[in-house]
């Protein structure tokens, strides 16, 4: 009895002390997506109650033009994006990872960028990217002015919106670069060694030895870039709004749709069924990469 | 900690709806910032000092459609809260304001004060279907176009006559025209997207519309809509796409020194009367600090069968003042707004906002002493029977972004106007179609129950 009551006493305390973040969670996010999945069956605009239509929003899902059209931007802008980003950031990291002087200096400058809010980031290249007076097109007038070449109308210009968009998210991998970078130096020395003993190359060497023993790190970092991906909003949000001559629709993510419908077009219930989509194909997209990842990723024992 | 956390969110302070003095505490949130907000809060303070039993207090803030919406939801909205009159409508079928005419008892700010134009933006139907009075005008703003004096002049058109139909328009935009040696652009006469925040409204000046209210349709495919998109494509072909791209990726900020009408970019420019207070701030000034820019002011061009100088075709649209449902103190709501609707609160703060003003009748003075020299223009578009407004549809934040998208690909001649046209009427209709369904869940079609 008095062990029982002493532990009680213990489960009290323990209860006590992780509630403010049992709370948080069932007050914050627990109580609202078990509402947003009941809006999502409901008409809802704001102004008045919910009224049930059942299927009716996740019907419209199929039929909504210019939401398809958002999905399809989204889903190019994560193939594009997740490979690119992936990529500069390993040969960013094993660059870092080499032993070269102000080594410092170059991490702290990959990494600042991540620091910068994405709106004040957008703000930042929207000057950059400014077809006649931006830094990136009067430095190719100066580079290749003389043969004729100029940069292009990056965000007036519809077909170069998601290069524009792709080159600010790039510009913030610094993260990422860091998460590499730590993973590269738990790659132990004596496999690297061996490698070389046996004649592998650098390159052989990165393919066969670093790359698998970091192989789990890249999962990480593919799934964490996929769920960023499929919820880009702040970006195209800003540049979309603050650059006079552009076509909206051209920076129109999956996001964006969901956004307006909620807070521009009174329709809580439809966004609320949008963000169930993400949801679900978020799940759906991790789910696959866990299965892929059987065979691809390899585990230290 | 956390019973206390729990405790405070129950139980803690809420906003006082009572000062010290016993007086009711009033919350009006406005969007406005800098020098209009300024403006409005002298008219607030005026109020405050002139009795004892009331005090507003008047915040500024960004977003305030959506946090009205927010706050009516949740059922804690402010008192009085100062929106965009196209937004009357989305509030007003859902019963979500109080209605003015039930707390305007004496009659203070009935539509009939007001200038013609500006009388459809205060009132809308209910959701039963009845037209009430919801708000009165905060400030309006009609649209006009600038045009450049010395630049007219430059290419010998007279300044003291600016075009008055398409055809003319079309005449001077053309003379105005400047290239460099190579071709590029260094000034147009006109450019329908510039700044593009009323991308549409073109299809006024040809005779049409873009929204039949009593059927409710999209009407954006009609003959009037294509010759006016057909009108807009013609300029971008003369001037060219990429030209035009380029030349306007040079242009800054509305409210900056790089405004293409301040450094001379454009001769001409679709506007409402608050740009003379940019000329004022940032356009290029002499050593005793007059304003350089010599700019005239005249009715946007139209067909000719719709030229008529004393009822010139323009947008009519302004700010308006409302109060949400759930408001604790109406009839002292409608007491603050009745006093910012005097003659003297209007024309001051219509002044300071450099617009013209919403009544139907200005004084002498207000007009003698406007900063902006074309506000006998902008006033005439207010009183003017041939004004247009925002279609009052609640879909129309979604029609109009599909509008405004349209333009940028009209502009750059992704297709000809016709084939766009038809493509975005379905779907705009598509908008309207979801309302009415909205609608009909709660039983108040306005197409007698057919979606």
């Amino acid at each position: 009895m008095i062990h029982s009551r002493a532990q009680l006493k213990k489960d009290l305390l323990g209860w006590l002390w992780v509630s403010p973040w049992v709370i948080g969670f069932l007050a914050f996010l627990a109580a609202p997506m078990a509402m947003s999945l009941y809006y999502s069956f409901t008409d809802y605009p704001l102004l008045e109650g919910p009224v049930w239509i059942g299927l009716g929003n996740w019907q419209r899902m199929l039929t909504d033009e210019v939401f398809h059209a958002a999905i399809l931007r989204t889903a190019w802008y994560a193939i594009l994006f997740i490979p690119i980003a992936t990529a500069m950031a390993l040969v960013i990291a094993a660059l870092l990872n080499e032993k070269v002087k102000a080594g410092g200096f170059f991490q702290a400058a990959v990494f600042i960028p991540t620091l910068v809010p994405m709106a004040g980031s957008a703000m930042i290249w929207l000057w950059m990217l400014n077809g006649e007076y931006g830094l990136i097109n009067q430095s190719i007038h100066a580079a290749f002015g003389w043969a004729g070449i100029e940069g292009p109308n990056w965000l007036q210009n519809s077909k170069w919106a998601m290069p524009s968009i792709l080159m600010i998210s790039l510009w913030s991998i610094g993260q990422m670069v860091v998460v590499y970078l730590a993973a590269l130096k738990e790659v132990p020395d004596e496999l690297l060694e061996a490698g070389a003993l046996d004649g592998m190359g650098p390159i052989r060497r990165f393919f066969n030895i670093t790359l698998p023993m970091i192989s789990p790190v890249i999962l990480f970092n593919i799934i964490t870039l996929m769920i960023g991906s499929l919820q880009v909003f702040a970006i195209p949000y800003v540049l979309s709004a603050a650059t006079p001559g552009n076509d909206p629709r051209a920076m129109y993510f999956f996001t964006s749709s969901m956004y307006d419908n909620a807070f521009r077009y009174n329709q809580m219930g439809y966004a609320s069924a949008q963000a169930w989509l993400q949801l679900l194909i978020t799940l759906g997209l991790t789910a696959i990469m866990f299965a892929a990842s059987k065979k691809l990723v390899h585990y230290r024992a | 900690m956390v019973l206390g956390g729990v405790g405070f969110a129950a139980f803690g302070p809420r906003g006082a709806k009572e000062d010290g003095r016993g007086r009711v505490v009033l919350d009006y949130w406005e969007k406005w910032t800098g020098h209009e907000a300024a403006a409005m809060k002298k008219i607030v303070d005026a109020f405050n000092q002139s009795q004892d039993r009331i005090v507003v207090r008047y915040l500024t803030t960004s977003g305030i459609d959506q946090k009205t919406l927010i706050t009516i939801a949740a059922g804690d909205p402010p008192d009085v809260v100062g929106l965009w009159a196209y937004l009357v409508p989305v509030f007003a079928e859902s019963d979500s304001l109080i209605p003015l005419d039930e707390l305007d008892t004496k009659g203070e700010v009935r539509v009939e004060r007001y200038a013609t134009g500006f009388r459809e933006l205060m009132t809308h139907r209910d959701s039963k279907g009845k037209t009430r009075q919801w708000a009165t005008m905060n400030t309006g703003g009609t649209l006009a176009v600038y045009y450049n004096k010395a630049h007219f002049r430059e290419v010998g058109l007279d300044p003291e006559k600016p075009p008055r139909t398409i055809e003319e328009f079309d005449a001077a935009h053309r003379k105005l025209v400047k290239r460099d040696a190579d071709g590029s652009l260094t000034r147009a006469g006109f450019m329908h997207i510039e700044p593009g925040w009323w991308s549409w409204i073109w299809v006024f000046q040809f005779g049409g519309g873009v929204y039949d209210a009593a059927s409710d349709r999209s009407i954006i495919g009609a003959p009037e809509a294509v010759a006016a998109y057909e009108w807009m494509q013609s300029y971008s072909k003369e001037l060219g796409v990429d030209a035009t791209k380029k030349f306007r990726a040079g242009f800054g900020n509305y409210d900056s020194p790089l405004n293409a009408f301040l450094t001379g970019r454009l001769s001409m420019v679709i506007q409402g009367p608050w740009l003379a207070n940019v000329i004022n701030a940032h356009g290029p000034k002499d050593a005793n600090g007059k304003p350089l820019i010599d700019y005239g002011v005249m009715p946007a061009p139209v067909i000719p069968s719709l030229v008529d100088p004393r009822n010139p075709v323009g947008l009519v649209e302004g700010d308006v003042l409302v109060i949400p449902k759930g408001c604790k103190h109406p009839k002292e709501a409608m007491e603050f707004i009745a006093f910012t609707q005097r003659q003297e609160h209007v024309e001051a703060l219509s002044l300071a906002h450099y617009k013209s003003s919403t009544l139907a009748v200005s004084s002498e003075k207000f007009l003698r002493e406007h900063p902006n020299t074309g506000v006998r223009v902008f006033d005439a578009v207010a009183q003017s029977t041939q004004g247009f407004r925002y279609p009052r549809t609640q879909a129309w934040t979604q029609f109009k972004d599909e509008l405004d998208g349209m333009a940028q690909r009209m502009w750059s001649l992704d297709q000809p106007a016709k084939e766009m046209l038809a493509t975005v009427q379905a779907r705009t209709q598509s908008y309207l179609d979801r309302a009415e369904e909205q609608r009909n869940l709660r039983g108040r079609s306005i197409r007698g129950g057919r979606a």
